[in-house]
C-alpha cells in the first residue's frame, strides 16, 4: 500500500500551481500600476501609512524642540503654526485611517476565508488617490505652504481674509481627496464582510476583527460626509465667496464645528477599534485560549460605535452653550466609557482564564492597557463641563489624547505588525530590537505625555509657539521634550526591526502562534489567491475545531478549487448564515484605477494653481474612465449556475438580482445620504441660530415648480423600475427609460427654478444654501442621466437579460435616491417661503 | 440583513432622538420660538422638551418589547441576546444622556458666557 501523504501533498501543489498565474499581479514595473491584489495593495498602503508616520514623527520632535526651554528662537510663530497644523493633519488623516486600512486589507480576507476583497479595483483606486492626496499635502509643506490654523481649520481663522494664501485650500482638497480614499475602503470593507466568507461563516462565528471593521467602515461611511460637506463649504467660501461662516452675511462660524466634530469625534473611535479589534484578535491567542464574552464585546462595539456620535459638541463646551445642551453632551461623554470598559473586562477575563505568554505582541498589549486606561479616564475627566472649563485648550487636552490614539492605537498596531509579521512576510522574528524598542517607547511616552497633562494644568496653552521664563513649565517641557526624543527613538527601532526582519530572518514555519482562526491556515506568506479553496466552517476557531482544515484547504477540498474556468472567484454567501449563495468573479489586473485615481486627484488638486479648466476637464475624465471601468465588467451571454465545488451549484454574482455592484451602491448611498442630512442639518442651523437671519426676503415657489417637482421625481421612480421589470420579462425598457430621462429633466427643470429666482449666492448664507441644495439636485439628476445613458448602450450591446438585470437594479437604486432626496432637498428649499 | 438592523437598529433609534431631541432644544431656545409661542414660550419650550424625551423612552421601551418577540427577535442565539443587550442599552442611553430634560431649565445659559 502506497503512502497517501507524497499524493496528497502534490495534489495541493499542483492546484497552487494552476491559482498562481490566474491570481498574479504582472511581474514587470507597470504590475506595480496593474496590481489589485489585495497583498500587494494592502503592503504598499501599509509602507505608505508608515513613511508618513514618519514625518509626523519628525514634525512632532520639531515641536518638542521649540518647547523644550522658553522663548526658544528655533522655530518663529509662522513656521511653528505650519508644524503643529501638519503634525495632526498627518497623524490623523495620513497615517492612522491608511494604516487601519492596510492591515484590513492584507488580513480581511484571510480571517474572513475569502480570496480577495469585494472590490478590488476599489481598494487600488483608494491607494493611488491616497498616495496622490497625501503626498500633494507633503509637497505644499516643503514648499512652505502649508496650512497653519491648526488640524481643525476653524472658521473664522481660516477663511481667506484671516488666511488669504492656500494653505488652507491644501487642507481642504487633499483632506477630501484622501476621505474619497476611506469612503472607497469602507465600502469594500462592508460589502465584504457582510457577502464575502467562508461557507458556514455565519455571524455568529465571524472572526472578532471583522466585526470591529464592519463597524468602523459603517463609521466611515456615516462620519465622514459631514466633514466632507464642511470643507465643500469652506473651500467655495474662500473661492467664491459664498457667505457660509461669515456672521455679518448669514453664516456662523460655528456651523464648521458642528460639521468637523460630527466627522471629528468618531473619528477618534474610528482610529481607536480597529486596534481594539487588533488586541480582542491576538490576545486570546496569546493567552493561548478564546476570547471572553464574543456577544458581549460585539455589543460593547456596536454601543461605542453608535454613542461616539451623539459626543460631537463636547468638543464645542466653550462656546456657549445652554446648560442643558452641555448636560446632554456631558452624559453622552460619560456614557461611551462603559462598553469601553466591557471591552476592557473582556480582555482582562481572557487573560485571567489563559496562559499567557510574554511574547513582543503581548509586551505592546500590555503597554496598550497601561496607556489606554489612563488616556480613557482623562478623557471621563474632560467629559464633565466645569473640569473642561478649566483645562480647555491647554496641553492637558494634547497629552490626553495622545494617551488615547498613541495608547490605544498606536502600541496595539504595534503589536499586530509583529504578530502578523509571520503571515505577511514568511519570516519569524530572529534579531530582537523589538524588545529593546518596547522598553523605550512605552516609558519615554509616559515620560512626555504625564508631563504634559501637568503643564496643562498648570495652564499651559496649546497651539502657541513659546512661553516666558519663569512662567513654571520650563522643567516640565523641558522633561517632555527629552521623553519625546526618546520615544521617537524606540520608533526608528521599531521601525527598523521589523524592516531588518522583512529582509533578513529566518523563513517560518505554518501558523507559528497556533491561532485558531482562517489567516492562518495558509503557507507562508500568503499567496496571491490566499486560500487554494474556501473552507466549510463550523465554528468561530475553526483550525482549532480541525487541525487537518490548512491541508484539506490546501488540497482543493473547499469550494471553487476548480480552476478550468481559468479567472479569479471566491464565494458570495448569505449575509446572516453564510449559507453558498453565488460565485463572484473578480476583476484582474488593470491600469484603470490608476488612472482614474490620476484624474480625481487632478480634479481635485488643479484648483490649488487656480487651474480651474483643468479641474473640469479631469472630472470630465473622472466620468470617461469610470465608465469605461464599468463597461469592462459583465458578459453579454448567460452563463447559468456554475459548478462551485462539492456537489454544489451556485449562479454567478452578474446573475442575480443584488450584483456586488449594487451592494457598493447601497453603501456609497447611504453615505450620500448622511451627506446630504447633514446639508439640511447646516441649513437648519443657520436658520435657527444664525445671528442675521432672516434673509431680506424668502424664496416662494410657484405651481409650475412644484408640478415639474412631483412628477419629476414620480416619473424618475417608476421608469427605471419599468425598465428593470421589462428586462426580466425579455421586453424592451425603453418606455421606462425614456419615462426616467423625462423625470430625470423636469426634476432638473424644478432645480434650475431655484438658481434662476436667487442668482446670487455671494449675498447671504440663505442663497448659498440654495445654490447648494439646487446643486444636489443638479448633481444627482446628472448622475443618473449619465447612469441611464450607460444603461441604455448596455442594453443595445447585450449586456442585459432576464438573468442580468443587476446594471439595471443598480440604476434603479440611485435613481430612487436622486428622486426622494430631490424632493426633500426642493421642499426644504420652499418651506420657509410658504410659512413665511 | 434583517439580523444587521436587529443589532442596528435600537442605538440608531437612540441616536436620532438624541440629535432630535437636542435640535428642538436649539429651536426651543431660539427667537423662531419665542414668536410661535409668544407670552407662554418658555414653559411651552419645557413641555415640548420633556415630551420629546417621553416619546423617546417610549420607543425605546417598545423597541426592547419588540426584540423580545420570537417574531421581531428572531430564534435563540447569538444575534437576539446581542440585539436585546443593545435594545436594553438604548433605553438606558436615552434615560442617561436626554434625562436632563426634566431636571434642568430650557434656556439657561452659564454665567461666565452671559457675562461674555
Amino acid at each position: 500500500m502506497t503512502d497517501p501523504k507524497p499524493a496528497r501533498r502534490a495534489e495541493a501543489l499542483r492546484l497552487h500551481r494552476k491559482l498562481l498565474p490566474i491570481w498574479s499581479s504582472d511581474q514587470r514595473f507597470r504590475g506595480w500600476l496593474t496590481t489589485n491584489n489585495n497583498n500587494d495593495i494592502g503592503g504598499l498602503f501599509l509602507i505608505v501609512a508608515t513613511i508618513f508616520f514618519v514625518i509626523g514623527g519628525i514634525l512632532a520632535m520639531l515641536i518638542r524642540a521649540q518647547l523644550a526651554s522658553p522663548g526658544s528662537a528655533f522655530m518663529g510663530p509662522e513656521a511653528y503654526n505650519q508644524v503643529f497644523t501638519m503634525h495632526g493633519t498627518v497623524m490623523m488623516f495620513l497615517f492612522a485611517i491608511p494604516f487601519f486600512e492596510a492591515m484590513a486589507v492584507l488580513l480581511l480576507p484571510g480571517m474572513l476565508g475569502t480570496r480577495d476583497l469585494a472590490y478590488p479595483r476599489l481598494g487600488a483606486y483608494g491607494l493611488w488617490v491616497y498616495i496622490f492626496g497625501g503626498s500633494a499635502v507633503i509637497i505644499a509643506m516643503l514648499l512652505g505652504l502649508s496650512p497653519d490654523g491648526g488640524w481643525f481649520m476653524y472658521p473664522p481663522l481660516s477663511s481667506s481674509a484671516f488666511s488669504p494664501g492656500i494653505g488652507p485650500d491644501v487642507w481642504l482638497l487633499g483632506i477630501t481627496s484622501i476621505e474619497v480614499s476611506a469612503i472607497a475602503a469602507a465600502v469594500e470593507v462592508v460589502v465584504t464582510v457582510l457577502r464575502y466568507r467562508a461557507a458556514g461563516m455565519s455571524l455568529a462565528r465571524m472572526p472578532i476583527f471583522a466585526w470591529y471593521i464592519l463597524v468602523v467602515a459603517v463609521m466611515i461611511l456615516t462620519a465622514f460626509p459631514p466633514m466632507i460637506l464642511g470643507s465643500l463649504l469652506l473651500e467655495v467660501e474662500r473661492a467664491f465667496g459664498w457667505p457660509f461662516f461669515q456672521t455679518e452675511n448669514g453664516g456662523d462660524a460655528l456651523l464648521w464645528q458642528h460639521l468637523f466634530w460630527l466627522f471629528g469625534h468618531p473619528e477618534v473611535y474610528i482610529i481607536f477599534l480597529p486596534a481594539a479589534g487588533m488586541i480582542a484578535t491576538i490576545l486570546p491567542v496569546m493567552a493561548r485560549t478564546r476570547l471572553l464574552g464574543y456577544a458581549w464585546v460585539v455589543a460593547a462595539v456596536v454601543a461605542l460605535a453608535l454613542l461616539s456620535f451623539g459626543l460631537w459638541v463636547h468638543h464645542m463646551f466653550t462656546t456657549g452653550i445652554p446648560h442643558m445642551g452641555l448636560a446632554f453632551f456631558s452624559a453622552a461623554s460619560t456614557l461611551v466609557a462603559v462598553p469601553t470598559a466591557v471591552m476592557i473586562f473582556s480582555w482582562i477575563g481572557t487573560l485571567w482564564q489563559g496562559k499567557p505568554r510574554l511574547e513582543l505582541p503581548m509586551l505592546w498589549i500590555l503597554g496598550f492597557f497601561a496607556t489606554f486606561v489612563i488616556g480613557g479616564l482623562t478623557g471621563v475627566m474632560l467629559a464633565i463641563v466645569p473640569f473642561n472649563w478649566q483645562v480647555h485648550d491647554t496641553h492637558f487636552v494634547v497629552a490626553h489624547l495622545h494617551y488615547v490614539l498613541i495608547g490605544g492605537y498606536v502600541f496595539p498596531m504595534i503589536a499586530a505588525v509583529y504578530y502578523f509579521l509571520p503571515l505577511l512576510t514568511g519570516h519569524s522574528r530572529f534579531f530582537k530590537l523589538g524588545e529593546i524598542a518596547f522598553w523605550i517607547t512605552v516609558p519615554a511616552f509616559h515620560l512626555t505625555f504625564l508631563a504634559m497633562h501637568w503643564a496643562g494644568i498648570l495652564g499651559q496653552r496649546r497651539r502657541t509657539w513659546t512661553y516666558d521664563a519663569g512662567s513654571g513649565w520650563e522643567w516640565i517641557n523641558l522633561t517632555a521634550s527629552i521623553g519625546a526624543f526618546a520615544m521617537a527613538i524606540g520608533f526608528a527601532l521599531v521601525i527598523g526591526d521589523v524592516v531588518v526582519n522583512t529582509l533578513v530572518a529566518r523563513k517560518a514555519r505554518r501558523n507559528p502562534w497556533g491561532a485558531g482562526t482562517l489567516e492562518w491556515a495558509t503557507m507562508l506568506p500568503s499567496p496571491v489567491y490566499g486560500l487554494a479553496s474556501i473552507p466549510v466552517i463550523a465554528g468561530r476557531y475553526p483550525l482549532d475545531d480541525d487541525p487537518q482544515l490548512a491541508l484539506r484547504i490546501a488540497r482543493g477540498e473547499g469550494f471553487l478549487a476548480d480552476t478550468s474556468r481559468n479567472r479569479r472567484e471566491t464565494l458570495i454567501v448569505s449575509t446572516t448564515g453564510g449559507e453558498p449563495a453565488q460565485v463572484a468573479v473578480l476583476p484582474g489586473n488593470s491600469v484603470l484605477p490608476f488612472i482614474l485615481a490620476v484624474v480625481t486627484s487632478t480634479s481635485f488638486l488643479a484648483p490649488l494653481v487656480g487651474a480651474y479648466l483643468l479641474s473640469g476637464a479631469a472630472l470630465i475624465g473622472v466620468v470617461v474612465v469610470a465608465l469605461i471601468w464599468a463597461w469592462g465588467l459583465g458578459s453579454k451571454a448567460d452563463e447559468g449556475p456554475v459548478d462551485a465545488g462539492r456537489g454544489v451549484t451556485l449562479p454567478l454574482s452578474t446573475e442575480v438580482p443584488d450584483p456586488p455592484g449594487w451592494w457598493g451602491s447601497l453603501m456609497l448611498l447611504l453615505a450620500d445620504s448622511v451627506h446630504f442630512g447633514s446639508l439640511l442639518f447646516g441649513y437648519a442651523f443657520l436658520w435657527t441660530v444664525a445671528p442675521n437671519w432672516p434673509p431680506p426676503s424668502y424664496l416662494a415657489p410657484g405651481a409650475v415648480d412644484a408640478v415639474l417637482a412631483g412628477a419629476g421625481a414620480v416619473a424618475l421612480l417608476a421608469g427605471p423600475r419599468w425598465a428593470a421589470r421589462s428586462i426580466l420579462k425579455g421586453a424592451g425598457p425603453w418606455p421606462g427609460l425614456v419615462l426616467a430621462v423625462l423625470g430625470a429633466v423636469a426634476l432638473a427643470g424644478a432645480a434650475t427654478g431655484i438658481i434662476l429666482a436667487r442668482p446670487d449666492p455671494a449675498g447671504h448664507a440663505y442663497d448659498a444654501t440654495l445654490w447648494l441644495l439646487a446643486g444636489h439636485v443638479g448633481l444627482h439628476v446628472a448622475i443618473t442621466a449619465i447612469m441611464l445613458g450607460y444603461l441604455t448602450a448596455r442594453v443595445l450591446a447585450g449586456y442585459t437579460s432576464p438573468r442580468r438585470i443587476g446594471d439595471a437594479r443598480i440604476v434603479q437604486l440611485w435613481a430612487d435616491f436622486t428622486a426622494l432626496t430631490g424632493l426633500v432637498a426642493l421642499a426644504a428649499a420652499w418651506l420657509p417661503g410658504v410659512f413665511g | 440583513m434583517t439580523d444587521i438592523a436587529r443589532l442596528s437598529v435600537p442605538l440608531t433609534l437612540w441616536l436620532i432622538s438624541f440629535s432630535g431631541l437636542y435640535g428642538l432644544h436649539g429651536l426651543v431656545c431660539s427667537g423662531h420660538w419665542t414668536r410661535l409661542a409668544g407670552s407662554g414660550a418658555e414653559v411651552a419650550g419645557q413641555t415640548a422638551l420633556i415630551a420629546g424625551f417621553l416619546a423617546a423612552l417610549l420607543v425605546q421601551a417598545v423597541a426592547v418589547a419588540v426584540l423580545w418577540t420570537q417574531r421581531f427577535g428572531g430564534p435563540p442565539g447569538f444575534v437576539r441576546t446581542t440585539s436585546l443587550a443593545l435594545a436594553l442599552v438604548a433605553l438606558v442611553a436615552t434615560l442617561w444622556t436626554l434625562g436632563p430634560s426634566v431636571a434642568l431649565p430650557a434656556c439657561a445659559w452659564p454665567s461666565a458666557t452671559v457675562a461674555g
